[in-house]
């Protein structure tokens, strides 16, 4: 995993969801009983995300499992992003 | 006495909207199918991925004289064409009995967003912008603006607030808190509701399609005012009826804070409560302005309670006038009111408009016994009950009926006491550094009362000191909320400032990245009733739920409206509270306005009581600290008008009198005065002067702002609940609690001992 990649994400998620840093692993369920998202967060997730790497993960076919932890955002946008 | 038995009837009708400058111009446009729907011209919508809007096509100039708000100016016209038809005569005594009470959901949004492009630029921000920016301010200027000099009250549940101020008019006018009232709502087009619809990808890319292609909002902007009067006063002075105004029903999902119950439950139990409390039944209703904003999420769920609510109804007919005016938010619902009331007292119904052929057949194929009306207006000589329904943000809907036919008007609850059974305070101590009482608020308060930290991160600071008062005054009343009592059970909040943190905020951060880059997480936070709705999805309390937003006695305002809703048999039990936040926003403003530094110190907090009726608390057994003896608010337009910050010695006594009036005491009878002292020399010699005129010199005068700061309308709860307590402890054997709201508004709760 690319944990440069993933500290950002991390990072964009306690900013703009305000989840406390503390609880947040880079396996951390973000839908499930851990952390407790829901849909207007994975809107923030998706902007929070294009504005980061400029990668529009909607539009490039991003699944539900893509959005389940840090890990798999990372994999996500580390196959996607544009060097 | 039974209360609910005054018939309350609709004298005026004033509208603005994107289809017409007045009612018969809007109308006129509705029954025709005419949309105002186009591109925005607002604001720059080129890097969003919708450019529709329903702007009204009239300057702030046009609409008033210029020095307000667009939010408040679109109200003073609507408010201007309602006083006219209605015809009161403004230099009699009628004129002061009128009171206001309007709807927004994004007050002054106009001005935040002007206030802040210029701070951005290294400019100096106008101070008459930051004044314009709250809802507090707004009924008070419109009631200014007209002389009005009854009691005025902005009621703030975002897109239901025009629905509620309709509500709130009748209750005070069933109660005898006035004969009079300029009920509506307002809101202006604003870049901050647009970003954060775009945000949450609620906007239609084209035209909205209500019950249709459901594919999201198009905002609009407005006002609807209606004048809503005791039957017996309408009559005495002449004035020609439209309709009676039945009853209204409020509820609350405590879902979500932006869907609706997909099961449609909060949405059908308050359609059941406004044909309840307003004595019919569902067979009755003939037309139904629907709530229809055109997402998927509400036309799904509104579809579904409209089918089921009025499943043994063969003749009535929906139809949702918003795909013609756009959703103006605030105004919605009292711009849909007026319109419900023509469609009723003409007897011509408006379409949804924007259906195609195709669309057609699949209208026919889905709307069962329910006759969705399409395209054309519907002509039905047999109207006489038509229902206008609103569901908001936070959870909160809100519906009201309209009559041709008072008949059937039956007559509720027999009057009950009431007491104060639980009271959760939460408030700051003091800190050198920012010179401003401040709450500590760490999670491991919250996960004490079992909150998540998953729920707590989606709180503002606002909605997280409503929420930490709302569970301690639930655990000190000793109530479970369960499914036995969560229908019996409502919320009523008063706030000064609102969200202005989070408007702030948001409005900060279009203006720096555009406006198709809003928050969606943040947004829906910018919702004065979020702190409300939160509170209620956390309890599960599903009942009534308002949120008043009316300078400091705000507070006091909640606990009157909480007792109204008790007494009218909508409630057994009410979380009634006063609640805002200080903020480096809070701090800015205050200290902008120059209302800092002169003896005022900021503070904040949250103070809830559970107020609840004799019977109720007799059966569970509650500890009660007081009973409420009398509660009233007054207001008065003498001296400058344009000075919304005035004094009034006369509204003041007025409130003393009435409260000692209502409890059968005399001055000398009270042990002591919870007053609204912040600091401000003129205003604490004003207040120590009025209550050395009624109760002599030697009366105790309690002032907890000494203690904890101005936290505005967390004071006025909190002089409330401290005299409860004091009563409780045996230190008084009474006491009235009183504070003070913008254009001479004031309101008093007077408390005696169990």
């Amino acid at each position: 995993m690319n944990t440069e990649i993933a500290e950002k994400i991390k990072g964009m998620l306690v900013e703009r969801l305000r989840i406390p840093a503390d609880e947040l692993e880079y396996d951390s369920e973000l839908f499930g009983e851990d952390i407790g998202l829901d849909s207007i967060d994975s809107i923030e997730i998706i902007v929070g995300i294009e504005n980061l790497f400029g990668v529009d993960i909607s539009g490039a076919g991003a699944t539900k499992e893509d959005f389940r932890s840090i890990e798999t955002l990372t994999a996500f946008v580390e196959a996607h992003k544009e060097d | 006495m039974l209360m609910n038995e005054r018939r309350c009837v609709i004298t005026g009708l004033g509208l603005v909207s994107a289809i017409g400058h007045n009612t018969e111009e809007c109308f006129n446009a509705a029954l025709n199918g005419i949309s105002g729907i186009k591109d925005v011209k607002s604001f720059d919508t080129s890097d969003c991925y919708s450019h529709k809007g329903a702007e009204v096509d009239l300057t702030n100039e046009q609409l008033a004289d210029g020095r307000y708000d667009r939010t408040t100016a679109l109200g003073i016209r609507a408010a201007g064409e309602a006083l006219a038809d209605a015809q009161i005569d403004m230099d009699s005594e009628d004129a002061a009995k009128i009171g206001v009470i309007l709807g927004s959901c994004i007050a002054g949004a106009a001005c935040v967003e002007k206030y802040y492009t210029q701070k951005s630029r290294g400019e100096e921000g106008n101070v008459e912008d930051l004044k314009s920016m709250p809802a507090t301010v707004i009924a008070g200027n419109v009631a200014d603006y007209y002389n009005c000099g009854g009691i005025t009250a902005n009621i703030v549940n975002a897109c239901a607030a025009g629905t509620l101020s309709v509500a709130l008019a009748i209750d005070l006018i069933r109660g005898g808190k006035g004969e009079i009232f300029l009920a509506g709502g307002c809101d202006s087009f604003s870049s901050l509701a647009f970003s954060g619809f775009h945000a949450l990808r609620a906007l239609d890319g084209n035209a909205c399609s209500p019950f249709n292609h459901s594919e999201g909002i198009t905002l609009g902007e407005g006002a609807g005012v209606l004048v809503v009067e005791s039957y017996e006063h309408a009559v005495k002075r002449g004035a020609k009826i439209y309709c009676d105004v039945l009853g209204s029903g409020v509820s609350s999902d405590a879902y979500h804070i932006t869907a609706p119950r997909p099961d449609g439950e909060g949405q059908m139990s308050v359609i059941k409560r406004a044909i309840k409390n307003s004595g019919l039944d569902f067979t009755d209703i003939d037309y139904i302005n629907a709530h229809g904003t055109g997402t998927a999420k509400n036309d799904e769920s509104e579809f579904l309670s409209l089918k089921t609510s009025f499943a043994d109804n063969d003749h009535v007919s929906v139809s949702s006038t918003k795909s013609m005016t756009g959703h103006c938010l605030g105004a919605a619902g009292a711009i849909e009111a007026v319109l419900t009331v023509k469609a009723l007292t003409e007897r011509k119904l408006p379409p949804t408009t924007g259906y195609a052929e195709e669309d057609l057949k699949v209208l026919a194929e889905k709307s069962g016994n329910i006759d969705f009306i399409a395209n054309t207006p519907r002509e039905r000589s047999d109207v006489k009950y038509a229902m206008s329904n609103s569901f908001a943000f936070g959870g909160n809907n809100a519906s009201i009926v309209f009559a041709k036919d008072p008949n059937k008007l039956n007559l509720l609850c027999p009057k009950q006491d009431l007491y104060v059974t639980g009271i959760g305070i939460v408030s700051g101590e003091y800190s050198e550094e920012t010179k401003t009482y401040n709450v500590s608020l760490d999670t491991d308060t919250f996960k004490a009362y079992g909150v998540k930290s998953a729920f707590l991160r989606k709180l503002d600071r606002l909605s997280q000191l409503q929420l930490l008062s709302g569970v301690k005054a639930l655990e000190d009343a000793g109530i479970t909320v369960n499914e036995e009592n969560e229908g019996i059970m409502g919320i009523c909040i008063g706030t000064t400032d609102g969200p202005m943190t989070e408007i702030a905020n948001f409005q900060k951060g279009i203006i720096k990245d555009g406006i198709d880059k809003g928050s969606a997480f943040a947004f829906p936070n910018t919702v004065y009733n979020a702190a409300g709705g939160y509170l209620s999805i956390f309890t599960g309390i599903k009942g009534y739920n308002v949120t008043i937003a009316n300078g400091f006695q705000s507070g006091l305002q909640s606990v009157c409206a909480a007792a109204g809703a008790i007494m009218f048999g909508y409630e057994s039990m009410m979380l009634a509270s006063g609640t805002d936040e200080c903020t480096d926003i809070d701090i800015e403003m205050y200290r902008d306005m120059g209302l800092t530094g002169k003896g005022l110190t900021l503070g904040e907090g949250s103070v809830t009581c559970v107020i609840e009726k004799d019977s109720c608390a007799a059966e569970r057994g509650a500890k009660r600290y007081a009973k409420i003896g009398g509660f009233s608010s007054a207001r008065d337009t003498s001296g400058d008008r344009s000075d919304n910050l005035r004094y009034s010695g006369t509204a003041l006594t007025k409130v003393i009198e009435n409260v000692l009036e209502e409890a059968g005491l005399k001055a000398e009878d009270i042990s002591c005065i919870y007053g609204f002292g912040n600091g401000i020399e003129s205003l604490d010699a004003f207040e120590m002067d009025i209550y050395k005129k009624i109760f002599g010199d030697n009366i105790k005068v309690e002032l907890v702002k000494k203690e904890y700061g101005e936290a505005r309308a967390a004071s006025s709860s909190l002089q409330l609940a401290k005299l409860a307590q004091d009563i409780y402890a045996g230190k008084y054997e009474n006491g009235i609690a009183i504070s003070c709201g913008t254009s001479a508004l004031y309101s008093a709760m007077l408390l005696t001992k169990a």
